[in-house]
């Protein structure tokens, strides 16, 4: 009693007198602690003191000794987790750091010894990996005793906590921090199958991260800067992530490939797998699995099912880190921290740039590379329902990018490439098969929509079209449960146009021209016509010419009006260019080719000629919309020329049945198409006038039209050929059987 | 080497110095390699060192020979290329003794000044080895002759040439142990009786931050001195703790009088507080303490050495009960200032003398310690420290509080002011090397039963 209160006296002196002259209180603190060595308060206070100066060397060894000589003091154990609690911070304030400071003044052996038991006292469990992992990183052999627990401590802790995503806090210590640990340790056996376990679960994790999406409130963040695609796309750049759980800079995972490889190097070393140890790249390691999988047939036993899980594990993470690459450079804006800058999306659709080319020349290509069947229509229809057919369509097939747009070219398509050689190694036997599977059933793959997006790229590529459709089908059921990740910012609406681009493109290919055209025109609306013809680069003009092309290449199209719109309209055309030039007489088709023939003119100018030669046989044609959409100036004169007496005379119903009255030769008109017009005006007055029933007034008609319509020479064809996609829109599709 | 005498004669001061420092050089040399045991610099070669370097008449007849202050100058300057360039610690050493080991005669008062001036020099220029030699003279050197020289020192630096201080200042990284002697020196010198005898404010500044940064300075004389018991008599302690102690407690009496002074003279200097430097000494001397009991048990040396002295405590406490009582008395209306300054004399006392006793530096029972302490007034602190802890406090981890008298060894005296006890050396071992009573029967002890409760327990 009588040595409490002398106590009390003591550090009450000392604490009346610490503001004004620190010294002095100390030298109390001293004094009071060579009579009361026991005292728990004096020696607290003396810490205390040194704590909030800061001064690490002496409030360690203050602290040292209350550890060793109050173990059971609460006080102390407050203070040493809130110590353990700045070791597992990355606060960089200047209290945190004197407290880790502090901490690393202390010996090893009590470091171990109060990390250990701040753990036992810990309850939360995160709280209790990291300060356990705090001993493993500090004390190497206690990971032999702990690393394994911790481990399954942290696995049991995702399913016990009900976390929705392996992105999560426990996963991420356990992969970036504990695993590493782990097996790198050579003191310790694991099994094969932990190994493999352990694999799985850290390259479910580093995929998992790098193709997380954006979040969804800084997504908004961004399209209110703007609204414009472009802003909304600079803010994701420096946007920040956070693992639940986890503070900013530890939700930070650098180089995950790379921190995979390196797994999968110390793995397939522990579990003695075939092939050299240090697996150099993941191009790389799919070479030797490949090597590897002509070697599995002959294999047996332990040998065969080791042989099999290295290269399915193998080819997976290839497959899943190639697919990446591949969707990251389509579809950037999928993912957070991929860099959205340089382009937007991109559209694997059916190559069109020879849809000018002779007819003739293309039904010869057609029927080379696609069986086709006589219909009862007598239309030719490329078919491919078969998948087998289209599995050996596939191969070799072209992918066309423009490279001044895509800069990274030849790395996407090479990663597009190599993700599919895994793919097919993946199926090329059913062990590897049903092991993959089992990998993706566990991973739930089918809920990746960028993976998805992939394989819906894959199986056009394959030409398996019909698959295709119903993959994209499936994908937009993907898309559709996560309505938050839908932006206002028009990018759900570009998502949208995506695949139904994608979807027009498959259903011309399996020759459904109808469904094509139907899906097309409803992306068209939603386009805003470029206000400017594109300038061509003139590679692309050089391929297309200098190439034969044999018609089923492929091609990546940005995902922009100015380069869709003019995808629609060739598309168009070559679901119409066919029916136009068969042998029956469809005067409505050949009318919307000649309309969509003005694009891109004069790429279509042999087309064109085509088509007249066509309506001089026919000796007439009727189309209402000519002056309502065709404004080319060629194709104006080859018209006007048909009606006279040199063109052939041909019947053209090209007014819709009013039509408009002009008295004179337009000043605006050059000499040589006044000419043109007003000569078959007098030959129509002069032989036609009452054998056609065509009264004057009618010639008239067209000569003013025509006169109107040389002058609109100057509209924006692009506004032209949009209003005609959105205003005979029913009439198209309709047209199309 | 008496023959050379003659061909000394001839020459003028400065090159018959020479002459003989270059000789003394030789015969040393000599010396040092005939083995002889030990090695003793004979009577004839003294009396030539105290004629042609010291210049003291040889007799009544003969006028001394006097030097210019210039040859003056070149001489120390030889002399301290001299020891700078003798690369043999012995031949060093006894170079330095034949010269400054004082003799009891007339020449002593040369010597002196001479070592004065070469000390002081050896400081501005930075050279080590006179600065070691220096060290090991102020331990085998009368304390007064040593406070001399410490005077001389501290008037060169401190008082005739302001801005030296940074000099003198970093002779405790050039020669800690010349450095350590100096503070044993200094604090033996100015014990604040005077204001005289008051440290300048520069020297204490100077001191504080040497034992601020590194505590251990102050016992490196004691750490580096194998302890034979051979001490010279009235030689200085062998660590400046004593003198620390008396410099800390007394303190606030006596920069109280200065600053009385001071406001009675009207001169309103605005020189910074020496409060906190006393207070971070205490500190740091509370502080040096606590490192004893390791030293002293590597030495094993815990409870027979007494680093500090009952007798000088015992002093400082009828100083203190008498200054105080002085300071009752002047202020009539006994101000609070005074009453809070007494306090914290009384205050540094008892944690002087606790942490000292705790720590094994003091060795004796709390029962002296209330007999040397019986006529201060009253301190809640000393109160608890006379009386001792509470001793059913019960814990397992308690270490011995303080030395206990009845421990199974007996002290020794560190100190050599008893000349009358024969001194045992080379063997410490068990054997007591001196008869020191437990108890002090000189001091008159207050009855005190330990058993009954102290009457005069703080009041919380």
């Amino acid at each position: 009693m009588s040595a409490q209160k002398d106590c009390d006296f003591l550090v009450k002196r000392a604490r009346e007198l610490v503001s004004d002259d620190p010294c002095a209180a100390k030298a109390w603190l001293i004094t009071a602690r060579t009579l009361y060595p026991a005292d728990f308060n004096i020696q607290y206070e003396m810490y205390i003191i040194e704590r909030n100066a800061e001064r690490t060397a002496s409030a360690g060894r203050l602290l040292y000794d209350m550890f060793i000589n109050f173990p059971d003091q609460p006080i102390v154990w407050r203070e040493i987790n809130v110590i353990t609690a700045a070791l597992r911070s990355d606060s960089q304030d200047k209290h945190a750091q004197f407290l880790r400071g502090l901490f690393e003044t202390l010996p090893g052996r009590v470091q171990c010894e109060m990390l250990l038991k701040a753990t036992e006292q810990c309850f939360n469990t995160l709280e209790k990996a990291e300060m356990l992992l705090l001993l493993l990183k500090r004390f190497p052999e206690s990971v032999v005793q702990h690393g394994v627990n911790l481990g399954e401590t942290l696995l049991d802790a995702e399913v016990s906590e009900n976390v929705e995503t392996p992105v999560n806090c426990f996963r991420k210590l356990f992969v970036c921090d504990v695993l590493p640990l782990v097996i790198n340790n050579m003191d310790m056996r694991l099994p094969a199958s932990l190994m493999q376990k352990y694999m799985l679960k850290a390259a479910e994790f580093y995929i998992g991260y790098v193709t997380r999406g954006p979040s969804p409130d800084v997504q908004i963040q961004g399209s209110q800067e703007g609204g414009s695609l472009k802003s909304t796309a600079v803010s994701r750049g420096s946007q920040r992530y956070v693992i639940d759980g986890l503070s900013e800079k530890s939700s930070v995972v650098a180089e995950p490939w790379e921190r995979l490889l390196d797994i999968l190097a110390v793995v397939g070393a522990r579990c003695e797998w075939q092939g050299d140890k240090g697996q150099r790249s993941y191009v790389d390691m799919l070479q030797r699995v490949k090597e590897l999988c002509r070697y599995l047939p002959s294999l047996e036993g332990d040998t065969r099912s080791r042989c099999c899980s290295q290269v399915v594990i193998c080819a997976a993470l290839v497959l899943f880190r190639s697919a990446f690459l591949y969707v990251s450079a389509v579809q950037p804006a999928l993912f957070q921290g991929v860099n959205t800058l340089s382009s937007g999306p991109w559209i694997l659709v059916e190559d069109l740039s020879s849809v000018y080319n002779d007819v003739e020349g293309e039904r010869g290509a057609v029927k080379h590379a696609h069986k086709k069947r006589k219909l009862a229509d007598g239309r030719e229809k490329t078919m491919s329902s078969d998948d087998e057919e289209g599995l050996g369509k596939g191969r070799g097939r072209h992918i066309l990018v423009n490279k001044t747009d895509m800069p990274s070219w030849s790395e996407t398509l090479e990663s597009f490439r190599t993700a599919r050689e895994s793919w097919d190694l993946l199926h090329s036997h059913d062990g590897l098969e049903t092991e993959f599977k089992k990998i993706c059933a566990s991973w739930k793959t089918d809920n990746w929509l960028w993976f998805r997006i992939f394989l819906s790229d894959m199986i056009i590529y394959q030409g398996q079209y019909r698959k295709a459709l119903s993959s994209l089908h499936q994908m937009a059921a993907v898309q559709q449960p996560q309505p938050g990740q839908q932006s206002p910012s028009g990018q759900g609406s570009l998502e949208h146009h995506r695949a139904l681009i994608q979807q027009a493109s498959c259903h011309y290919a399996l020759g459904e021209y109808r469904m094509a055209c139907e899906k097309l025109l409803d992306v068209v609306g939603g386009l805003v016509p470029p206000s400017q013809e594109p300038t061509k680069s003139p590679e692309d003009h050089g391929r297309v010419k200098n190439k034969t092309r044999k018609g089923n290449d492929l091609r990546l199209l940005p995902c922009t009006s100015k380069a869709v719109l003019p995808f629609c309209l060739q598309l168009m055309l070559a679901c119409f260019k066919l029916r136009a030039f068969t042998d029956s007489h469809d005067d409505l088709s050949l009318g919307h080719v000649v309309v969509l023939l003005q694009h891109d003119w004069p790429q279509g100018e042999m087309l064109f000629l085509k088509t007249v030669e066509k309506i001089c046989q026919q000796g007439s044609f009727q189309y209402e919309n000519f002056f309502n959409y065709v404004t080319n100036i060629d194709m104006l004169e080859e018209f006007a020329y048909l009606r006279t007496p040199e063109g052939g005379r041909i019947q053209l119903e090209l007014l819709p049945n009013q039509g408009m009255l002009i008295k004179n030769p337009s000043p605006v008109l050059g000499v040589e198409l006044n000419t043109l017009l007003l000569q078959g005006v007098q030959t129509m007055d002069r032989h036609h006038t009452v054998t056609r029933g065509i009264t004057k007034g009618v010639k008239e008609d067209f000569r003013l039209a025509m006169e109107r319509q040389v002058s609109r020479c100057g509209e924006n064809l692009y506004s032209v050929l949009h209003r005609f996609c959105i205003n005979e829109k029913i009439i198209i599709i309709q047209s199309l059987p | 080497m008496g023959d050379i005498r003659q061909s000394l004669l001839p020459r003028d001061v400065l090159s018959a110095a020479k002459e003989l420092l270059y000789h003394l050089d030789i015969y040393i040399c000599n010396l040092v390699q005939s083995g002889r045991q030990p090695p003793q610099v004979d009577s004839k070669t003294q009396e030539l060192v105290e004629e042609f370097i010291l210049h003291a008449p040889k007799d009544r007849n003969t006028p001394a020979r006097r030097m210019s202050a210039l040859q003056e100058l070149q001489l120390l300057e030889i002399m301290c290329s001299c020891f700078q360039e003798q690369s043999r610690d012995t031949v060093r050493q006894l170079m330095f003794s034949a010269l400054f080991s004082l003799q009891g005669n007339q020449a002593d008062e040369s010597r002196m000044a001479l070592l004065g001036k070469l000390v002081s020099m050896a400081i501005a220029v930075g050279r080590v080895p006179i600065l070691e030699c220096a060290a090991t003279w102020l331990q085998r050197t009368h304390r007064v002759y040593c406070v001399r020289l410490a005077q001389v020192l501290v008037d060169d630096y401190c008082s005739m040439v302001p801005g030296s201080v940074p000099t003198l200042q970093n002779i405790h990284s050039a020669s800690p142990r010349f450095c350590c002697q100096f503070i044993t020196a200094v604090t033996t010198l100015y014990d604040l009786t005077t204001e005289e005898l008051t440290p300048p404010l520069e020297l204490l500044q100077m001191i504080v931050s040497w034992i601020q940064d590194d505590p251990r300075l102050v016992l490196i004389t004691f750490l580096n001195t194998p302890l034979s018991g051979n001490q010279p008599i009235s030689s200085l302690d062998v660590t400046p703790l004593g003198g620390l102690v008396r410099w800390c407690v007394k303190a606030p009496l006596a920069y109280r009088r200065d600053k009385k002074q001071a406001l009675t003279n009207g001169t309103t200097e605005s020189k910074p507080e020496v409060g906190p430097l006393f207070s971070a000494l205490h500190l740091s001397l509370l502080q040096v303490l606590m490192l004893l009991p390791n030293i002293l048990n590597e030495k094993g040396l815990y409870g027979r050495l007494a680093l500090l002295q009952m007798e000088s405590l015992a002093a400082l406490t009828s100083d203190l009960s008498r200054l105080l009582d002085q300071a009752d008395k002047h202020t009539h209306a006994s101000s609070a200032d005074t009453r809070a300054l007494s306090q914290l004399v009384l205050d540094r006392l008892a944690q002087a003398l606790q942490v000292a006793m705790a720590n094994g530096a003091l060795l004796c029972s709390r029962e002296d310690l209330r007999a040397i302490c019986s006529r201060l007034p009253h301190n809640n602190l000393l109160q608890l420290v006379l009386s001792g802890p509470v001793m059913y406090y019960n814990n397992i981890h308690t270490p011995p509080l303080a030395f206990s008298p009845h421990a199974a060894h007996s002290p020794i005296a560190s100190h050599p002011t008893h000349p009358t006890h024969p001194t045992h050396p080379a063997h410490p071992g068990h054997t007591p090397l001196a008869t020191h009573a437990s108890s002090h029967p000189q001091y008159p002890a207050q009855p005190f039963m330990t058993g009954m409760p102290f009457p005069f327990r703080p009041s919380h």
